[in-house]
């Protein structure tokens, strides 16, 4: 009966995790917020976490009820494939953050003499989605603020079938909202979801699917330029551009999502992923699945949002598995793909 | 170099650097070099400028022990950091590239300019020194071959040098491995060292 505590802090959420034979004991987590109008910076994000991090390895224990004697393996973030359009002044991509929390999980490992294990962020993702639907082997969409895949099980990989060609779909979302100074707290993507609904008009945005894969870039220009031209003359409001964005780029996910599943023949849908929260999202994938006689399957925010229990859990796969990171080869990377990584915890 | 007044501090000593406190974290007593992770290091006290730091050393290069104990609060048990800073454009300091004991891609007669940063860390015991640099080390630079870092451990004391051309990556992997390194020292006197691993029993995780 392992017990592992996950280590997540790849974006803006920081959370502590621990999981028993797949029960969440403990899932504290903390959100840097930025004014509207911002996005959050790899620096200012790493001290974020940093300030918390103890605390809520704190709580997390506190929560399950454990102490360090009961942890059998640190599991923590070790790549995540966030793109980030950062320029190199700034430090490519999110890796502070990313640092912080893995310094921590290092050192926790050490001196609890417990072993490390290094974990694939979307690979978290998709076994908490797994263990918390009870989905045996869907088709996955993953959708947040740093990534857009489709991703399907087989021979031991998790294969990317379609994606982004530019921006994650939250990336998308979350600038627009920066450019309409939407708040940022609890999430720019659910405060669009919230003014969506009461959105009238339906202004048209190009709509653009490559074959299996997506791009979300020329949709954002768009919608920027639409937005300062129709807000002045008042010829929409922000509720229609926000209903029109996510009704556009939602139907895009639900097409790739399709395609992923006529090719695979499969019969249940996963989402994962903070915009997975989005209920008009889980709606009209619920559509296309009833279409298919396929199920859908999707998790609250606990669990959709980055949470350091996905990372536990992915954690406990691995280290059933027999997967062990050594202290040397525990660097963060942002290099390796989802499909990399060599599942063998699944048949 | 002692306490430098100006503004081109080269992370200067324990009472600069607690002038710099503002938003540190608590627990962090002075470390050398206060480090905001952000990137756009330009306020006073950061390791801003590195023109200021050959304007200022002249040729006492080699010697920076500028950390006087003040530097250690309660928070760090006695971890303190001394900077001692190399010029390249002085002469002494020209011996720095030669001591890395290879003629590289160094370009002594150019005009191209190296720059150095030593930060030496002594902790309580050669166990602490080890585990800080097991958890340190690990992240290597995204962009290989720009940024230099060569760590050292020795007994209790850890040695971090960095060698770079470009001032603005220097000052980067410097300000967010300080900020990293004081969070390894929270960690670490946050959780307490096991009795087991200070005896000396038992190596840890596998390295």
């Amino acid at each position: 009966m392992p017990v592992v505590l996950g280590f997540e802090g790849s974006a803006n959420k920081i959370g502590v995790g621990v999981v028993r034979d797949g029960e969440v004991l403990a899932n504290p987590r903390r959100t840097y917020v930025t004014p509207p109008g911002t996005g959050f910076l790899p620096g200012d994000t790493a001290r974020h976490h940093r300030a918390v991090i103890l605390d809520l390895l704190q709580e997390a224990l506190t929560e399950a009820g454990l102490t360090s004697q009961d942890i059998d393996c640190i599991a923590y973030t070790k790549v995540s494939k966030i793109l980030v359009p950062i320029s190199v002044l700034l430090g490519p991509g999110m890796g502070a953050p990313l640092a912080s929390v893995a310094v921590v999980a290092r050192t926790v490992a050490q001196l609890w003499n417990k072993p490390l294990l290094g974990v694939n962020h979307c690979i978290g993702h998709i076994e908490m989605g797994r263990l918390i639907t009870g989905a045996t082997s869907p088709t996955v969409l993953y959708v947040s603020g740093g990534n857009t895949q489709v991703i399907a099980y087989s021979e031991h990989r998790y294969r990317i079938f379609g994606e982004t060609i530019d921006i994650a779909v939250g990336n998308c979302l979350d600038r627009f909202a920066r450019v309409l100074k939407i708040s940022n707290d609890p999430s720019p993507g659910y405060n669009i979801e919230q003014m969506a609904k009461q959105g009238k008009k339906l202004v048209e945005l190009p709509y653009t699917v490559k074959g299996m894969d997506v791009s979300f870039s020329g949709i954002l220009s768009f919608i920027e330029d639409v937005a300062e031209r129709m807000l002045s003359t008042g010829e929409c409001t922000p509720e229609d551009l926000c209903f029109s964005l996510q009704e556009t780029v939602f139907a895009m996910l639900v097409e790739i999502t399709e395609r992923a599943m006529a090719h695979c023949g499969s019969q249940e849908a996963l989402i994962v992923g903070g915009v997975g929260c989005n209920v008009r999202l889980q709606e009209m994938m619920e559509t296309m699945c009833q279409e298919r006689g396929a199920q859908l399957f999707a998790t609250d925010e606990r669990f959709c949002i980055d949470n350091g229990a996905m990372i536990a859990q992915a954690g406990w796969e691995m280290f059933q598995a027999g997967h062990r990171t050594p202290l040397s080869e525990s660097g963060i990377t942002q290099r390796y793909r989802t499909d990399e990584v060599e599942v063998t915890w699944r048949d | 170099m002692q306490a430098p007044q100006d503004d081109a501090g080269a992370g200067g000593t324990g009472d600069r650097a607690e002038a710099q406190g503002g938003s540190r974290n608590p627990g962090d007593s002075g470390s050398a070099g206060s480090s905001e992770g952000k990137g756009s290091l330009s306020g006073p006290g950061h390791l801003s400028d590195p023109r200021g730091l050959e304007g200022r050393s002249g040729c006492d290069g080699q010697g920076a022990h500028g950390g006087p104990e003040s530097q250690s609060g309660p928070a760090r048990e006695g971890a303190v950091g001394e900077v001692a800073v190399a010029t390249p454009q002085c002469e002494q300091a020209a011996h720095a590239p030669g001591s890395r004991g290879d003629a590289g891609p160094m370009a002594r007669g150019s005009r191209s300019r190296l720059l150095e940063f030593t930060l030496i860390v002594p902790f309580q015991s050669p166990l602490e020194a080890d585990m800080a640099h097991r958890s340190l080390a690990p992240d290597t630079q995204r962009q290989p071959g720009v940024v230099q870092k060569e760590f050292t451990v020795n007994g209790s004391t850890l040695t971090i040098r960095w060698t770079a051309e470009d001032p603005v990556l220097f000052r980067i992997s410097i300000n967010s491995f300080l900020d990293r390194l004081s969070l390894v020292v929270r960690n670490i006197q946050r959780l307490g060292l096991p009795a087991s691993l200070k005896q000396g029993r038992g190596k840890g995780p596998e390295s």
